[in-house]
């Protein structure tokens, strides 16, 4: 095979050793594109190296015949060269030789294009629905991995590693772009259209990625992390999704906590299973109040240690640092801990609800909201008290 | 400084301007009264400006009285005037629009007589004389003689592509530019074609569209069209009542958004009611969409007899205590026939559920019991 | 000036245009006549003041495009920056890419179309004297329509590339796409208005013997890059019709709830943007290919390649607009297809490559400073497109999009190929049109500051896309960094200051025109033993170009009127440039008629900002708009192009049997 062939011409050629020793300064940066951890990836990037590789020998081959040209031809009072026009044998030769290699890049190109599309062997759905400045994933049901009604999730895409998982993903408002450099590459989400992507991780772990499509105000904090777990630790991550509701014991302060979340949060934010006082189920009715329709729902806000599309840590940095950094055989069982009250980024917690758009720009001044007839994008400051702040920690601590 | 004919419009233009200020200042004037001052102002103020410009069209002012005229040419605005004169007087007892014709040929007469007569008293010499009426008046007769000509051309054309069936329109329009680029080819190949031939070839085709199109516009447009006239909102989910016309969006996958990434198609055939989901092997009796996302799904029917699609979406509250049903529908269709349905769901199913997708047939009786969840989560 | 008239043919000096003054004052509408002062150059129809004039604009717009660039670097040189909000961080990034392209690069190489282009094909103007004056003023009104935007709520804020619904009012609540929109609808009436001029110049207006296959390269260039222009700027004009529509009246051309699909934006955008990309590049291409036979001291290798791969790339330019949405979701077969193009595209562009290197190999060079400029277009260049090529590759662009790697790519192709391709033509025509000649001692300082500066902002940007940094965000936070010591905060920091190296750079240039202005050494007839005509008249060119129109015999028809080739195949020089000059000012054409001043482009010109500007705020000003529009576009039609004999002191006469006299519209 002449990717192979290609890739072992890499080792030998310096050009490509000096492209990768650069790249290679940023040590794990956490978005690299040359570091797959998933066979799609892996797919691009066995493609791109040759490629890269190839590209640089051919710009060193221009660099050496300029810089020959320039020490041999300078003027050192020859007499004036004879005035040739050209060669076109030699011209016509210099144009096939960069086609024959260009048609051999585009077959391989070809070839994986295609070898990406390839849908028909999926094992599990994931819906991904990106909003002005947030992904939301919805699961639906699959009775083979335990989901028996919908769970709906943001912030983190939780799956299973070692299952060839198809994202459908969508947009509410803009057009968004999800992309996680481990796993696949991007994949815009554009209103009106469902447009599928394949990922699939190789070992349990945490990857980061980031929205690539200009998004508006708030675009360079439209992040996200997908969340691979080994198979039965996903099946507890799912049996806990679905778990009934639990209310807090009265008398306490997440007992008030849920009581200011009924009167300020549930017009925008869902938490499954939460009555209000007469019974009734509190449906959120975010259609209301933000213009892209819908807020995160926040039922298992502690299983995942980010908010606010990703932006902020919910768990505080030793706590976000050691699960990031644990291997892949531990890691699954620290990440399924979620928040506790120990690890919890109380800082930070505390200035998102004290004032949103203080800390994410966001569309929430009225003079912005004359087109969007009132409703905001993004969660408007809702001037709560340090108490109700207090509370509102509290019941959401329980929320895990 | 100021020509004669300038000083003319701009005492005109000064007036109007008077006018408009004593009409806001003492009365209060129409929307009609001061729409027709302020486009005296405009109109008088351009002409004034013109006529600056040109300098009343190059006839020197100060020249010595001319003693010798050159006898008047020959003149066809009498007769126009006579036409336009017939033709607004028949206008009259006729049609309204015949007097406007005779109006424009009588304007237009008028103009062009009356600068005619005046450029002729210009000098003694009848070239400069002519050059003195081109100069004034082509580039008014210029324009608008083109943009008549074009005009009439491009709604000759328009009416034969609107009344002949849209497959022979395409075949047509690809006939009509072969020859044009044919055309195009013999004239450049052939330089020495006499001008002669190339005009009479050009006014042919000119009148062979002009007929064309008189011909098309007395026998109307195609059926599918006229239907489409009565539909102001034919893409938009309706309301399930009273088909309003027999026409639809058919050409559902033909929409640019509808080509790929459609949410599902659902399909009725064999009796029963199946969903292709993006994405997903199989035929689905679910489909889950996103809340408060648009999303597209086409509807075919490979059924015997006519159809329609039901989106039956819970409830909506009116007011306290009153709620109605939210139901969207697409048009009736027959078989092989395909309908877009947009939707925007704003709230889970899960809370206002269950939703789901149903077909029903002529006179909104459901023809199958099957249907498809809509799961909103 | 409008016509020249010269009762004695055998002047031997240059001649010494006489002032000429209107006759009357006090008439109101009476043209201009004035050939100095300010007047001369508001109302002047001659090429090369336009062109002049074009070239201040563009530098205008380029400082102001370089500012915002300094303070996006200066915003991104640390994390969680803080010079800029996000909101004025994405206005930021928006107009300096707009800037760059519509009011910088485009401009600036009409600068050079406009005025070299009649040089180049031995005319006295272009055939469409008053609409190229139309053209400056229109450009000029549309770049400051666009940037008023920042004075009136806020800039564009959708990115240059503006996609659907993002552009919606909705979501873009202020005034500032609405002024993009109309604004770039102005300048592009501009570039069309330039195109078909400079097209029917090119095609109609050459000198005797000048067959296409003689016409230099820049001229040949610009003639492919007039045909790109006149194809892509409407698609364009329909694109931001529909935006504007879309933003002020209601329509929902992008609106999904309506039954519409905002790719429909994007297609129409990348249908105009990508042959965009070579109306930057090309110009540039011929500059270089300009410069590197004159300086190499042979003729540009393989001349037909060249044209011929000029106009394969406007050709294939076409088919290649979706490799910008290789991550849209277009399917496998268009991403597949388009890709197989895109690679297409990569070999005419390697032929030009490989001819500049062989016109370099076997001659005798001479490192000027646009020499320089032009080897070091020829490297970066490379790299820019050696890099395109590996996202021509379309799985990989899926990684690649929408980071630093096209940042780095772009502008590796932008500022390496566009940018640096004019500052050769800066210093290789400036004692052409002005006489004198820049320093060459801070010019090497200027190159090199240039290139450093280049390699240091935008080669790191390569490393950072590559790990994982996207492009567009008014912050970078640390956690995405990753650790050590070169880390991304290493790599933004670099290209931040690399930022700066390149505003000194362009400082120096700035710095070198000034001092030059003041005491820069008046340039040599032929400077620079050149090969082409726009050598053969004086520095700077009359107003005519040329007292008698030459006829051409050659490619690089005044290098072979210097030189011939000996008996043993070595070049002797047999005239000096100003023996040339000499017979031709001895055969001098006895009348030349020259277009006559006016004002009416300028007229036409601003009333096209008014009716926009009424379009956005209130409808009654825009018909005013309208009402100066068409008043001056029936001035200019009814206007003679050349000016009355009494119009000027003393009254000229022209006879009937006046020789040379231009084609005017």
């Amino acid at each position: 095979m002449i990717a192979s062939v290609l890739r072992r011409f890499r080792r030998w050629l310096p050009a490509s050793a000096i492209v990768i020793a650069l790249s290679g300064c940023a040590t794990n940066a956490p978005q690299d594109t040359w570091k797959p951890k998933g066979p799609n990836a892996a797919k691009i990037d066995n493609l791109q190296k040759p490629i890269f590789a190839v590209a640089g020998i051919i710009g060193v081959i221009v660099f050496a015949a300029v810089i020959y040209c320039v020490i041999k031809f300078r003027d050192r009072g020859q007499p004036i060269p004879h005035q040739s026009h050209g060669n076109p044998a030699l011209e016509i030769t210099l144009t096939i030789i960069p086609a024959l290699i260009l048609t051999v890049v585009g077959v391989f190109t070809v070839r994986t294009v295609f070898d990406l599309a390839k849908t028909n062997d999926t094992e599990m759905i994931i819906n991904v629905t990106g909003q002005q400045w947030w992904w939301e994933y919805d699961y639906p049901v699959q009775a083979q991995f335990g989901i028996t009604q919908p769970i709906v999730t943001s912030g983190q895409l939780v799956f299973p590693a070692g299952t060839k998982v198809l994202l459908r993903a969508t947009s509410r408002d803009v057009i968004h772009s999800f992309w996680i450099p481990a796993l696949n590459g991007k994949r815009d989400v554009v209103p009106g259209r469902v447009q599928t992507n394949r990922i699939e991780a190789d070992l349990p772990g945490i990857y980061a990625g980031q929205c690539t499509e200009f998004c508006g105000l708030s675009h360079a904090n439209m992040r996200m992390e997908a969340v691979a777990l080994s198979k039965e630790d996903f099946a507890k991550w799912v049996a806990n999704q679905q778990s009934a509701y639990v209310a807090p014991a009265d008398g306490t302060l997440a007992k008030e906590g849920e009581s200011v979340f009924l009167s300020q949060c549930v017009r925008c934010h869902q938490v499954n299973g939460l009555t209000r006082a007469d019974g009734s189920p509190a449906i959120a009715a975010a259609d209301e109040n933000v213009w892209s329709g819908v807020a995160p729902n926040l039922t298992h806000l502690m299983s995942r240690n980010t908010f606010a599309g990703a932006m902020f840590d919910l768990a505080k940095p030793a706590c976000r640092d050691e699960v990031w950094e644990s291997d892949p055989a531990t890691f699954g069982g620290k990440y399924l801990q979620g928040v506790t009250e120990d690890c919890l980024n109380q800082s930070a917690l505390r200035a998102w609800l004290r004032n949103a758009p203080a800390v994410k720009p966001m569309y929430t001044n009225p003079a912005q909201l004359t087109k969007t007839g009132g409703k905001t994008r993004g969660m408007p400051f809702l001037g709560l008290s340090e108490s109700d702040i207090e509370k509102l920690v509290a019941y959401l601590l329980t929320r895990s | 400084m100021f020509t004669s004919g300038s000083k003319y419009f701009f005492g005109i233009s000064l007036l109007a301007g008077i006018s408009i200020a004593v009409s806001i200042l003492f009365a209060n004037p129409s929307a009609l009264a001061a729409t027709a001052l302020v486009g005296l102002l405009g109109a008088a103020g351009l002409l004034a400006g013109i006529m600056l410009f040109v300098r009343d069209g190059d006839v020197p002012s100060g020249e010595p009285s001319v003693s010798v005229h050159p006898a008047p040419t020959t003149s066809m605005w009498p007769l126009i005037t006579a036409v336009g004169v017939t033709l607004a007087l028949i206008g009259t007892i006729t049609q309204p629009i015949i007097f406007l014709l005779g109006v424009v040929v009588l304007v237009a007469a008028f103009v062009e007589w009356t600068v005619l007569a005046w450029s002729e008293g210009a000098s003694s010499d009848p070239a400069f004389n002519a050059a003195v009426r081109k100069r004034l008046l082509n580039p008014i007769e210029f324009p608008i003689l083109a943009a008549v000509g074009l005009g009439l051309f491009i709604f000759s054309f328009s009416r034969v592509m609107l009344a002949v069936d849209s497959q022979i329109g395409v075949a047509l329009f690809i006939v009509i530019g072969a020859l044009l680029l044919v055309g195009g080819v013999l004239l450049a190949v052939r330089s020495t074609l006499k001008q002669g031939v190339v005009s009479a070839v050009c006014v042919l085709a000119a009148v062979a569209i002009v007929t064309a199109g008189i011909s098309s516009a007395r026998s109307g447009m195609r059926t599918e069209l006229i239907v489409a006239q009565y539909e102001s909102d034919h893409e938009v989910p309706r309301e399930c009542g009273a088909e309003a016309s027999a026409h639809g969006d058919s050409g559902a996958t033909q929409t640019i958004s509808a080509k790929s990434g459609v949410a599902a198609t659902v399909e009725f055939s064999d009796g029963k009611l199946v969903a292709h989901v993006q994405g997903v092997q199989g035929v689905q009796s679910a489909i889950t969409i996103s809340r408060s996302s648009p999303s597209n799904i086409i509807f075919r029917n490979r059924e015997a007899g006519n159809v329609r699609l039901v989106a039956r979406l819970g409830t909506r509250k009116i007011t306290e205590g009153v709620t109605e049903e939210v139901v969207r529908c697409t048009q009736m269709i027959e078989r092989g026939a395909e309908q877009l349905l947009t939707l925007v769901i704003p709230k889970s199913s899960a809370a206002n559920g269950p939703y789901w997708l149903s077909v029903v047939g002529e006179g909104g009786q459901a023809v199958e019991l099957q249907v498809i969840e809509l799961i909103v989560p | 000036m409008a016509i020249i008239e010269r009762s004695t043919p055998q002047v031997a000096l240059p001649l010494v245009e006489v002032p000429v003054t209107a006759s009357s004052t006090f008439g109101v509408l009476k043209r201009p006549v004035a050939a100095t002062g300010w007047k001369s150059w508001l109302f002047t129809v001659d090429h090369k003041k336009i062109g002049i004039m074009y070239g201040a604009a563009a530098m205008f717009f380029f400082v102001l495009g370089g500012i915002e660039a300094l303070l996006i670097r200066l915003q991104l040189a640390a994390p969680n920056g803080k010079v800029l909000n996000a909101d004025v961080y994405n206005q930021m990034f928006t107009m300096h890419a707009t800037t760059m392209v519509f009011l910088f690069v485009m401009p600036m190489a009409a600068a050079f179309a406009n005025y070299f282009i009649p040089l180049q094909i031995g005319a006295r103007d272009v055939a469409f004297p008053r609409l190229n004056a139309f053209g400056l003023w229109a450009l000029i009104s549309g770049g400051i329509f666009l940037n008023l935007a920042w004075f009136l709520g806020g800039a564009a804020d959708g990115g240059w590339f503006m996609y659907a619904p993002n552009s919606g009012p909705v979501f873009s609540p202020t005034h500032g796409i609405d002024f993009w929109a109309l604004g770039l609808q102005i300048t592009g009436i501009a570039s069309l208005a330039g195109a078909i001029n400079l097209i029917v110049t090119l095609l109609n207006m050459r000198a005797p013997g000048m067959s296409l296959m003689r016409l230099p390269i820049f001229s040949w260039m610009a003639l492919v890059v007039q045909f790109l222009l006149l194809f892509a700027v409407p698609v364009i004009t329909v694109a931001l019709f529909l935006l504007t529509f879309q933003r002020n009246f209601g329509a929902t051309f992008f609106d999904v709830s309506a039954g519409a699909d905002p790719l429909l934006w994007q297609h129409l955008f990348w249908i105009f943007g990508h042959p965009e990309v070579y109306i930057l590049v090309l110009p540039s291409f011929g500059i270089v290919s300009e410069v590197l036979p004159v300086f190499s001291r042979k003729p540009l290798f393989g001349y037909p390649f060249v044209v011929f791969s000029g106009a394969a790339i406007g050709f294939v330019g076409w088919g290649v607009w979706a490799h910008h949405m290789f991550a849209s979701g277009l399917g496998p077969v268009s991403v597949a297809v388009f890709s197989m193009t895109t690679m297409l595209i990569a070999v005419p562009t390697g032929v030009k490559i490989v001819n500049w290197t062989l016109t370099l190999w076997g001659g005798k060079l001479w490192f000027t400073t646009a020499m320089k400029f032009s080897i070091a277009l020829i490297v970066l260049f490379t790299i820019g497109g050696l890099s395109g090529v590996t996202h021509a590759v379309a799985p990989a662009d899926t990684q690649q999009t929408d980071t630093y790697y096209i940042v780095a790519h772009l502008h590796y192709v932008l500022f390496g190929g566009a940018v640096l391709g004019l500052f050769s033509g800066f210093y290789y025509w400036w004692p052409k049109v002005f006489g004198k000649m820049l320093s060459e001692r801070i010019g090497t300082w200027n190159f090199w500051l240039m290139v450093i500066g280049m390699n240091l902002t935008f080669g790191p940007m390569h490393i950072l896309g590559l790990q994982g940094q996207p492009r567009r965000m008014y912050i970078w936070t640390e956690a995405r960094a990753g650790e050590g010591f070169f880390n991304l905060g290493f790599w933004n920091l670099v290209s931040s200051i690399g930022a700066f190296v390149i505003a000194s750079g362009v400082l120096l240039f700035l710095i070198n025109v000034v001092r030059t202005a003041r005491s820069g050494i008046p340039a040599p007839l032929d400077p620079w033993d050149s090969r082409s005509l726009e050598w053969m008249t004086t520095n700077p060119p009359k107003e005519h170009n040329f007292d008698v129109i030459p006829t051409v015999h050659h490619l690089d028809e005044f290098f072979h009127r210097k030189y011939k080739e000996g008996d043993n195949g070595e070049m002797v020089k047999i005239k000096t440039a100003e023996e040339i000059l000499t017979e031709q000012e001895q055969a001098a054409d006895k009348h030349i008629h020259m277009p006559s001043p006016s004002y009416w482009p300028l007229v036409l010109a601003l009333g096209l900002p008014i009716t926009a500007y009424g379009v956005i705020y209130s409808i009654p000003i825009a018909v005013f708009g309208g009402f100066v529009i068409l008043f001056a576009a029936f001035g200019l039609g009814l206007e003679p192009a050349t000016a009355k004999d009494t119009d000027f002191d003393p009254p000229t006469d022209t006879d009937a049997t006046s020789g040379e006299v231009v084609p005017v519209d």
